[in-house]
């Protein structure tokens, strides 16, 4: 999306009010854009800041095709500071020379434009020093903070920067998007749900451990219908060899998880909306083994689990205490 | 683009402009050196985005041919291998041209290297300074005021505006001033052209840089200043830095203009003798030395540490009047301050034990240390 007529049709809210705030030049000195996973934020920032740097603007519309719009897309230029987590989280360094940076001034323009992707990522530290440094901001200085989740900021950063939030996609276009370029309906509807951004679908459903993934989760749950001791057993020998890393971890359990918001749906009797439906039997099966409120409990177990994960939990650990919680 | 160049003439252009370029940058492209050839002559480019070095290799000096078959144009090649490859290639003449798919080929005698360019639009841009506003320094005393004052300058990124020095005209003298708000240096230099700018702050770091670019002599160096960067320009040697932003603090009211107790001393002297008392200084405890005035007219510098030992020096001195003194300072920035003058003897005033006090060169009244004392028990 390289301009805000294309923006508009996905996020009409948010686009219309960083337009008029590039036509009567009143550009805040912090934003934070909230939106899940795919709704663009990354694209919008970039977005906002060619409309920012471009000196042929028209209206809001930035050009494309002057040096800092193309420098824009290439990731160098020189007053847009792009920041991203260095491992699992934004580290206090990195705020030290982003303040470091901001204490220059600027090296083309007078403009500086910082974006931090998941800002929610910052370690205690850095969130205190990026704050002491969003009350005194300099005169042209614009920073945007990308996240999933603004409660998860500080509240202090919170109230110190306009908050917009993005839309959800539409359910179903993408699935549908993705199965007209020839992944099957059933792929396409799990991939929609993990991930909302093409690329990452397509790498994913081309990898040979997705679908040993989905496998496992059903397995998964059959074991613990029918053999619930041998559960740990089979987290040991079964699951953790194929989930090597964390973020297959996470996708996994996210798979699972989508397992049982099936279940809650079938209890809901909303049919059209489970997501496994290859797997219909299977699910009718499970109606029998799991309640509505033992299914309501796993799901929470699950997102437990997944919470732990992110605050670096052993995984093995992680699997293991699921699958007591959800053995019981 | 394309060109043969003197391999030697290049070689000593390149090692200028890769001190400005780091390998660890946020912004890819300045990995890389760009290249620029022009009608009369080859610009290289580095950049840290801090600081920022052009040079220039003229087609033709004194005589002597560089550049020869230019043809314009401008790429931008990876830093870490061009120097090396020009440093060994097998002649003196080297052939360095550019197709419009940012490939560039390297030719010299029967060695030929093929790399992988970028386009020297993305690369950033420096700002055209036009503006009238300049004076010119003469290298030599530039570098002078550099190290008097860019010693002084705080090292902690808490006070990012501190890390930089002030420079502003005022009453046609141009005042250099560091402080890191434990001490502070300044100079003035009598400036002959009416000229007037708002006042500036520029990195510390990037005057050390600039400090070991510039050949000691009388060669002038041009100073220009534009809202967000500084240039320094020598004959074919541009270093742009950008500046500290934000409003410097005025200094000029920390500066005592009475003295209680005024001491003339031999520098060299005192600075050897508080050499010897910070031995025994505890670093973790600032250093402190201590100085007493004796009735006998002489100076008492002492130390003690009481796990490690005490010293204790007489020292005389030229001339004291005032006050009698006990008071301590930081050995440190004593010695930083002393080993910056070159005048044989220097006074010091003092205005009692807790306030800061100044030491000048008695042949410069331009030049100025201050430095708070200690407080001890």
């Amino acid at each position: 999306m390289s301009n805000w007529t294309e923006m508009s049709a996905v996020q009409p809210v948010v686009s219309k009010m960083l337009i008029n705030s590039l036509k009567r030049d009143r550009i805040s000195h912090a934003y934070i854009f909230q939106g899940a996973r795919g709704t663009g934020k990354a694209e919008l920032s970039r977005l906002y800041a060619k409309s920012i740097f471009c000196k042929n603007r028209t209206g809001a519309e930035p050009c494309n095709d002057c040096k800092d719009c193309r420098r824009i897309d290439s990731g160098n230029h020189p007053d847009l500071h792009w920041i991203i987590p260095d491992g699992a989280s934004i580290k206090n360094e990195q705020i030290l020379k982003l303040q470091k940076e901001f204490s220059y001034t600027g090296m083309e323009s007078e403009r500086k434009v910082y974006v931090m992707e998941n800002a929610d990522k910052m370690t205690a530290n850095a969130s205190n020093r990026l704050l002491k440094f969003l009350e005194e901001p300099g005169a042209y200085t614009t920073a945007i903070l990308l996240t999933e989740n603004s409660q998860a900021l500080l509240q202090t950063i919170q109230s110190r920067c306009q908050i917009l939030a993005l839309q959800p996609l539409q359910e179903g276009q993408f699935a549908e998007l993705l199965n007209s370029e020839g992944i099957s309906q059933s792929s396409a509807r799990l991939l929609s749900q993990l991930t909302n951004n093409y690329e990452e679908a397509m790498e994913i459903s081309g990898q040979e451990w997705f679908a040993k993934a989905r496998k496992l989760v059903v397995q998964l749950v059959e074991v613990l219908e029918t053999r619930p001791n041998e559960a740990l057993l089979f987290v040991h020998s079964q699951w953790m060899p194929v989930m090597k890393d964390r973020e297959m971890q996470q996708l996994a359990l996210h798979l699972l998880l989508l397992w049982f918001k099936d279940i809650i749906y079938l209890y809901a009797d909303r049919p059209d909306s489970v997501i496994y439906i290859q797997e219909k039997d299977r699910l009718e099966n499970s109606l029998r083994h799991w309640t509505r409120q033992r299914a309501t409990d796993c799901l929470q177990s699950i997102m437990e689990a997944k919470r732990q994960l992110d605050q670096n939990v052993h995984p093995a650990l992680v699997m293991e205490k699921l699958t007591l919680q959800m053995q019981r | 683009m394309k060109f043969v160049i003197q391999r030697d003439r290049l070689l000593a252009s390149i090692q200028d402009v890769m001190k400005a370029i780091s390998s660890r940058t946020a912004i890819p492209i300045l990995t890389g050196m760009k290249i620029e050839a022009k009608e009369d002559g080859i610009t290289l480019t580095g950049s840290d985005s801090d600081i920022s070095i052009e040079s220039f290799i003229p087609k033709e000096e004194d005589g002597i041919v560089y550049v020869e078959q230019i043809e314009p144009g401008s790429i931008v090649l990876q830093a870490k291998y061009f120097p090396e490859i020009v440093r060994k290639v097998p002649m003196n003449a080297v052939e360095i041209e550019s197709d419009g798919q940012l490939n560039v080929t390297i030719r010299s005698g029967s060695a030929e290297f093929k790399l992988n360019g970028q386009d020297a639009d993305e690369y950033p841009q420096l700002p055209k300074l036009h503006s009238e506003d300049s004076f010119e320094l003469p290298a030599d005393l530039f570098k002078n005021v550099i190290k008097e004052t860019v010693f002084a300058v705080s090292t902690q990124e808490t006070r990012p505006l501190l890390t930089g020095v002030n420079v502003r005209v005022q009453d046609d003298q141009l005042h250099f001033v560091a402080t890191d708000s434990h001490r502070l240096a300044s100079r003035q230099i009598p400036i002959s052209a009416a000229f007037d700018f708002q006042n500036v702050v520029i990195p510390g770091k990037s005057l050390t840089e600039l400090n070991k670019i510039l050949d000691e002599n009388q060669d002038p160096v041009e100073i220009r200043i534009t809202n967000n960067q500084i240039l320094f320009r020598t004959k074919h040697l541009y270093f742009l830095s950008r500046l500290l932003e934000g409003n410097y603090p005025d200094t000029s009211r920390l500066i005592p203009n009475e003295s209680k107790t005024v001491l003339q001393i031999d520098t060299k002297e005192l600075l050897r003798s508080i050499d010897r008392a910070s031995l025994l200084a505890k670093e973790n405890r600032n250093n402190v030395v201590k100085l007493v005035t004796q009735e006998s007219g002489k100076l008492e510098i002492s130390s003690n540490s009481p796990e490690v030992g005490r010293v204790v020096e007489e020292m005389s001195v030229e001339e004291i009047s005032g006050e009698e003194l006990r008071i301590s300072f930081s050995a440190k920035y004593m010695m930083d301050a002393l080993k910056v003058i070159e005048s044989e003897q220097v006074k010091i005033e003092f205005t009692g034990a807790m306030r800061p006090f100044l030491i000048r060169p008695t042949d410069d009244e331009d030049l100025l240390q201050l430095i708070t004392p200690v407080r001890t028990y």
